[in-house]
Order: C-alpha cells, then sequence, then structure tokens
C-alpha cells in the first residue's frame, strides 16, 4: 500500500465490504460460502440480524464442527446461530488507528482465525483484516518515524548553520581563552605601569629634597640646622626600603611590561588574521599560513604540552576561505589537545598530489573507540562533558571542507592516537568558489519549512 | 603588630611578580604558580588572604579556593580572574564562597584597598578564635523567616514543604511586595529570583545585605549574566547561586546549609563582616537602593533590635 501524503491513515480505509451472513443461515449455506472463490480471503463470516453484529463464524471453527463424524449429516440444516462465537471482535469505524489495534490484538487468539467486524454507529459496515490493521499500524508508525526523522535532522541541520553563522562553535570557548589571553598580560602591565607611576613620585621628591640639600650646602647663608634637617629628611627617605625594593625590581618589571604588550599585539594581529570576522572573503592563500594562524590562535589550549612537528611539503596557493580553514584546523587542535594527556606530539604534515593539496594531522592522545569513530562528524555528537564541548566542531569542518570541494577523513587506534586527512583541490571551480559562501543556504531554507 | 599574610596564587610568573609590588610593604607576601603548593602554604601557614586566579592548568581557581575553605576557613578568599565563564562564577559562588571576585586588568588602588579590608576582617576572625567566646545563640530561638522573592508561588511552596514548621515563609510576588515586607520585618533569608515582572531587583538584595549582613541570599534563577553575576558577589555577597528550575533534595541540601550559616553569624559581628559588601556602582542601581535604604532606614530601627 502507498500512501501519497501523511494523511491518518483510519479504520475506514480498511473496510472490507462482504457481504455479511444471518445467523439463520444453515450450516451449508455457509459451507458453500467458504467455498466460494469471493470469499478465499476471509478468515471468517460476519454474522448480522438486523443491521447489528451478533457473531462471527470461522473457517477454522466451522470445519471443526463440520468435520465431525456425521456432523455434516446431522446439522446441515441446522442454522449457524449454535454454532459461531457470539463474541466478535468489534471496531468502530472512526476509532482511531491505534485503539483499535490495542482492542484487536488483546482479543484476538492464536493461530489467528476470525477478522474483526467493523461498525458504524453499531451497525455493521464490513469485515477488516488483521494484517491489514497491523500494516497499517507498522506503516504510520514508520511515517511517523520518518517525520519525526527528517525534523530532527532539519532542525539539527538548521541549528548548525545557526551556530555557524554567528561562529559559535567553539567561538565560546575561543573567546574565554582569548579574553583571559589579553586579559593576563593587561593585567600585570597595567600594574607594572601604575607602580611605575607610583616610585616616579617617590623618586621626585627624594631627588627634589637632594636638590635642596644641595643648594643649601653652596649657599653660604643657610645655617647648620637647616642643613640638618635637610639631611635628616634625605636620611629618611634613603632609608625608606620600600622605594629601594622597588627600585631594584623596576628594572624586572619593566621587562615584563615589554614582554606583555608584544605578547598582546601578537595576539591581536593574529586575531585579525584568523577570523576576518567581516567579510568572510575567499582568498588565494598558502595553506601553511592557515595553519600557522590556527596553531598561534589555538597556543593557549595547546599550550606548551603538545609538541609541534611540522613536516611541510611544497604547497600551491589555494584559493579559499581562509578564516574557514582556520576554524577546520584551530577545530583539529584543539580536539587533539583535548585528546590528549599531559604531554603530547601533534604532527602536520603536508603535501601536493594529484592537483590536490593534502594535510594530516596526527596526534597521539587517546584515540577514538570503533563505536565512536562513524558518528564524529555528526552534529552534536560529543564525548566531552556538558559545557566543554559542544560536538559542533567536527560537523562545522565537514560542512566547510566539502563546500570547498574537499574531503576530510579520520583514522585512529584507540590508545594511540588519531589522524585526521583533509585533501582540498588546488583550483576550486567558479561555481565552487562562489558557493563556498554563504555557508549553507539549503539549511536556511528548511528552516523555513519547518 | 605583625604584617598580615597574603598568597598570591596565579600560573604566570608575572602576574605574581607585579603584584607583589603593590603589597611588600604591608604584608608578608607569599606567592606560588602552583595551587597544590598553594594548599600546602594553607595548610602550614596562618594567610589572612588568598587571591587566586581563575584558569589554571592543575586546578581551577574556584576549586582551590574551596579547599582553602576547608583548610583555612579564617582566611578571607579573593579571586582575580582574567575572564570568566558563567560556570566559574557560579562555582566561586557556590564552592569558593569568595568574598570578592575581580577582573583583570584591575586597578591597582581598588585591589589594595579590598585586600586591607579583606586583611583586617581575617584579623578580626583570628583573634575571635584565639580566645573563644561562649556563642549567644539568640537567633536561634526565633523561628527563622524567610522571605521568598518571585513570580511564581511554586518556589515559596517547595521551601514551605522541606522546612514545615521551622520557618515563617514569606511570599512575595513582586518588587513592591518584597520591599514592604523587608521594611516591616526582620527576615533571615532571602531566596530571590533576580527579575520580577521582568525588572531586575538585585537592588533589592544589595540593599538587604547592606542594611543587614547576617541576612544570608540565595538566587534561583534562569537569568544568566556573569557581569549581574560578578557584581552580585561584590555588592550582595549572595551565598547561593542555583539554576532554576531546581530539585528539591538539592534546594533542601542547601537551605540547611545556609541555615546553619545563619546561626553560625547570628552572635559574632566578626563573622558578619566577612560577608560585607561593596557598595552598589551601577548608577540607576544606587539611586533605587539609596531610596530603599532611606525606606528601612525610616521604618525599622538598626538591625540587632530584634522587631516583628
Ligand atoms: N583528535 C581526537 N582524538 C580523540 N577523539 C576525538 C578527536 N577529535 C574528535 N574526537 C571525538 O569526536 C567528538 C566530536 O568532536 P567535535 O570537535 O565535533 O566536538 P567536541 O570537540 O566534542 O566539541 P566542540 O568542538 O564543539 O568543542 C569529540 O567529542 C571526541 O570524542
Ligand atoms: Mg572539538
Amino acid at each position: 500500500m502507498r500512501r501519497e501524503s501523511y494523511v491518518e491513515i483510519d479504520i475506514t480505509s480498511l473496510i472490507k465490504p462482504f457481504e455479511c451472513i444471518s445467523p439463520d443461515l444453515s450450516l451449508h449455506r455457509v459451507a458453500e460460502l467458504f467455498s466460494n472463490a469471493n470469499y478465499s480471503n476471509v478468515l471468517s463470516l460476519p454474522i448480522v440480524e438486523n443491521g447489528i453484529p451478533v457473531g462471527v463464524i470461522s473457517r477454522y471453527s466451522f470445519i471443526d464442527v463440520y468435520l465431525k463424524n456425521y456432523s455434516r449429516e446431522l446439522n446441515g440444516r441446522r442454522p449457524i446461530r449454535f454454532f459461531m462465537n457470539p463474541l466478535p471482535i468489534l471496531v468502530a469505524h472512526d476509532q482511531p488507528l491505534a485503539e483499535a489495534a490495542q482492542h484487536v490484538t488483546k482479543h484476538m487468539k492464536f493461530p489467528l482465525t476470525e477478522d474483526f467486524i467493523i461498525t458504524e454507529n453499531g451497525r455493521y459496515a464490513g469485515i477488516g483484516f488483521v494484517v491489514d490493521l497491523l500494516k497499517a499500524m507498522e506503516l504510520q508508525m514508520r511515517e511517523n518515524a520518518g517525520e519525526l526523522n527528517q525534523a530532527y535532522t532539519r532542525l539539527k541541520s538548521s541549528q548548525l548553520a545557526l551556530a555557524h553563522s554567528e561562529k559559535m562553535a567553539s567561538l565560546g570557548q575561543m573567546v574565554a581563552g582569548i579574553a583571559h589571553e589579553i586579559n593576563t598580560p593587561l593585567g600585570y602591565v597595567q600594574n607594572n605601569v601604575s607602580v611605575g607611576k607610583e616610585m616616579f613620585t617617590q623618586v621626585e621628591v627624594m631627588l627634589a629634597s637632594y636638590d635642596a640639600l644641595i643648594d643649601s650646602l653652596l649657599d653660604d647663608q643657610v645655617g647648620e640646622e637647616q642643613i640638618s634637617a635637610q639631611m635628616q629628611q634625605v636620611t629618611e627617605l634613603r632609608s625608606n626600603s620600600g622605594t629601594r625594593e622597588m627600585m631594584g625590581e623596576m628594572q624586572g618589571l619593566l621587562g615584563d611590561t615589554l614582554y606583555g604588550v608584544a605578547q598582546i599585539s601578537e595576539l591581536v594581529l593574529n586575531l585579525k588574521d584568523f577570523s576576518r570576522m567581516d567579510a568572510v572573503s575567499t582568498e588565494t592563500v598558502n595553506l601553511h599560513d592557515c595553519i600557522e594562524s590556527a596553531l598561534n590562535i589555538g597556543r593557549n589550549v595547546l599550550k606548551d604540552r603538545i609538541e609541534i612537528i611540522r613536516d611541510f611539503g611544497e604547497l600551491p596557493t589555494i584559493t579559499c576561505s581562509p578564516s574557514q580553514l582556520n576554524q577546520v584546523f584551530l577545530n583539529l587542535f584543539t580536539n587533539a589537545a583535548q585528546a590528549t594527556e599531559g604531554n603530547g606530539k601533534l604532527t602536520i604534515r603536508t603535501w601536493y598530489e594529484n592537483g590536490s593539496v593534502h594535510i594530516s594531522i596526527a596526534d597521539n592522545g587517546k584515540g577514538i573507540s570503533p563505536e565512536h569513530v562513524s558518528r564524529i562528524f555528526d552534529p552534536f555528537f560529543t564525548t566531552k562533558p556538558v559545557g566543554e564541548g559542544t560536538g559542533l566542531g567536527l560537523a562545522i569542518s565537514h560542512q566547510i571542507i566539502q563546500k570547498h570541494g574537499g574531503d576530510i577523513r579520520v583514522e585512529s587506534h584507540p590508545g594511540t592516537g588519531t589522524c585526521f586527512y583533509i585533501h582540498l583541490p588546488a583550483i576550486a571551480t567558479t561555481a565552487q568558489v562562489a558557493e563556498m559562501l554563504p555557508l549553507a543556504p539549503d539549511f536556511v531554507q528548511s528552516e523555513e519549512t519547518l | 603588630m605583625t604584617k598580615p599574610t597574603i598568597l598570591l596564587v596565579d600560573d604566570e610568573e608575572r602576574i605574581l611578580r607585579s603584584l607583589r609590588m603593590l603589597f611588600f610593604a604591608d604584608y608578608n607576601v607569599l606567592m606560588t604558580t602552583d595551587a597544590h603548593e598553594a594548599t600546602r602554604i594553607l595548610r602550614e601557614e596562618r594567610v589572612h588572604v588568598i587571591v587566586s586566579d581563575q584558569r589554571m592548568p592543575i586546578m581551577q581557581g574556584s576549586e582551590l579556593l574551596s579547599i582553602a575553605r576547608e583548610t583555612s576557613p579564617s582566611t578571607m578568599r579573593i579571586l582575580l580572574t582574567g575572564y570568566s565563564d558563567m560556570e566559574a562564577s557560579i562555582a566561586s559562588v557556590n564552592e569558593g564562597e569568595v568574598f570578592r571576585y575581580l577582573l583583570k586588568p584591575w586597578n591597582a588602588a581598588d585591589v589594595k584597598e579590598v585586600v586591607a579590608q579583606a586583611a583586617a576582617i581575617a584579623r578580626a576572625t583570628f583573634a575571635t578564635q584565639q580566645s573563644p567566646r561562649v556563642a549567644v545563640i539568640e537567633t536561634a530561638k526565633h523561628k527563622l523567616r524567610i522571605l521568598v522573592m518571585d513570580n511564581d508561588q511554586a518556589t515559596a511552596r517547595a521551601i514551605e514543604e522541606i522546612l514545615q514548621h521551622r520557618a515563617e515563609v514569606i511570599w512575595a510576588q513582586d518588587e513592591e511586595h518584597a520591599k514592604e515586607i523587608l521594611a516591616h520585618q526582620n527576615v533571615s533569608l532571602v531566596v530571590a529570583d533576580l527579575n520580577m515582572g521582568g525588572k531586575s531587583v538585585s537592588y533589592i538584595l544589595k540593599t538587604v545585605k547592606q542594611f543587614n549582613p547576617q541576612t544570608q541570599i540565595i538566587v534561583l534563577t534562569s537569568f544568566d549574566d556573569t557581569s549581574h553575576l560578578i557584581e552580585l558577589i561584590n555588592q550582595a555577597q549572595i551565598i547561593r547561586y542555583l539554576p532554576k528550575p531546581i530539585r528539591n533534595n538539592i534546594l533542601a541540601r542547601n537551605l540547611e546549609f545556609v541555615i546553619e550559616r545563619f546561626h553560625a553569624l547570628g552572635g559574632s559581628p566578626e563573622m558578619q563582616q566577612r560577608q560585607s559588601v561593596e557598595p552598589v556602582k551601577d548608577e540607576q542601581e544606587r539611586l533605587l537602593s539609596n531610596k530603599f535604604m532611606g525606606m528601612l532606614n525610616r521604618l525599622r530601627s538598626r538591625p540587632g533590635v530584634e522587631q516583628s
């Protein structure tokens, strides 16, 4: 049975309008009916009196009766009323399918010997086949599940598109990381400067009193008392250990300050390189630059734990969206770092082959278990605790690589490590480049149809 | 008088060197980049104030401070962080029970002032511990009064159910009603949603805590904005920040804890000091807070004189 639309299947559509029989019909007549080709499909005959179903006789129990010794001779003329099952399974034509199915399955006997009777306002409307009913149920369930699945897929992908368009994926974490990375040096830079300023004030006071003392010493008019008072003041200032210690430290603090400022500017530069959030444009770049940029940005996740090994080949420049590829690399680096406990190694290899640029990123982290491998590119699949992973990193990476006409694959050995392979066509077709952005217009559409 | 001891913890050495400059003149400064080392120091030395970073490799600052709470309860805890996600902020309230939550980059004078205040409070706490007095827990004699500020009555009902006859639970369904109750009655515990009728009622909490530091405030909310939470820590010293909806057993556990805390603070002004607050900073909120404070002062005599 094929259905065009998602209309709910109802009982009416299951009605088989077989003619019913009267309870007064003789066994002989019933035997004839059962052997009639028209009735070959029915398991049982509905028995109706004045329009109301009063019983049912199944082929199975009829044969039982009829084949007993001499039964045909003895009972052939007797009405079926005495042999029928007076409690047929009744289902109203407007009963919901699920409810009807429940009722039927509860009362049917095994092996299946009877059909059920469908009524309309209590009156006979036809019979229904149990098998049809179950089939209808299954179909409806499957359709529901299908619909649910579709809705789910659409929802997932529209969420994914949304997340991507807002650059939310692992960006929340990134923002936290970057804010921390900037505010830490900014913290000591600012503090050192204000400490320096304070010290400068003290030094000024000190210099002023030295000056005054020297002036007095050079001036014949100034008396002994004043000079000794000034000496006293200078001695006091000199003995202020705080200022001395501060001055001793200041050299170091100024060094730190310069270091901090350099670090902040480097970070800001990287960030600018990295995201170009405003214009997500395509450019012709060398992938090594993208990789370096992502490594820089990911520095705070890689920390000093992960040793980066670069095995870079000669690569032609490619036309791509650098900010998107940066995001892919960053996702992969972050994942690798998160999969590595303690110190680890990250080997990045690049090479050019058959018109494609290839990148492999291998870590020696904990690996991915075989039952998870097929799911890691699914949106929202994550093994990380709430708050740590959204499960969007690889889904988005996959989408970005696909839009670039490339492919991303994984190979993982639990306990040994994981390697991601990416290849990208060196020369993207114009159509591909045009299609690269905006990402996933189809998702936006499906969101509307939701 | 010997200098108070301050312990600085940050994984960036340059931060430590820099902070030290603010304190070495007036404090005995200990510092470390290693959180484990910090816990050892807390066990072995009398530390008046600990200032810790949040994001560190071995241990989060909130975790370190919650350890500090156990090993050295008199030490005042301050978090100094470059960035904090919601989770870290919540942990710093619920686990770290921090005195102040400060952000990097900081203002040198402000940090000095906060630390000085914390050190003085810690001194007082250490002193009372040395000469233990008979704690007069007068409050235990009085029935607890709990004000629930929430548009929805469900929270009040849940609390009533949990505490039964042990507390009088008053439900305020809007801002005005809440202020009305606070103006006329002593309340031991406030359980509040931050949003009532679409308006923020943080200023009420801040004012109440200023008026009487013994009042314990639990925030129960689905609201999530870190900057507000940080203000609530510094300006209202909220003791718990719990997400809504909340399971009854969690609510019950937290209520028990906070009630105990309320009683512990009861007889001791030194202990109450530990939860003293910063003045309200936001212009708008300050106006509202001042007005409400005026109302409290007019209608209620100062805390300590129990009224009903
Ligand atoms: N290098 C890797 N080693 C081990 N497991 C990995 C690695 N990369 C990905 N995985 C597994 O794949 C899952 C999905 O990764 P994905 O980047 O999509 O999401 P996530 O890292 O969990 O969260 P998010 O990237 O949003 O922070 C991870 O939770 C992890 O279990
Ligand atoms: Mg990831």
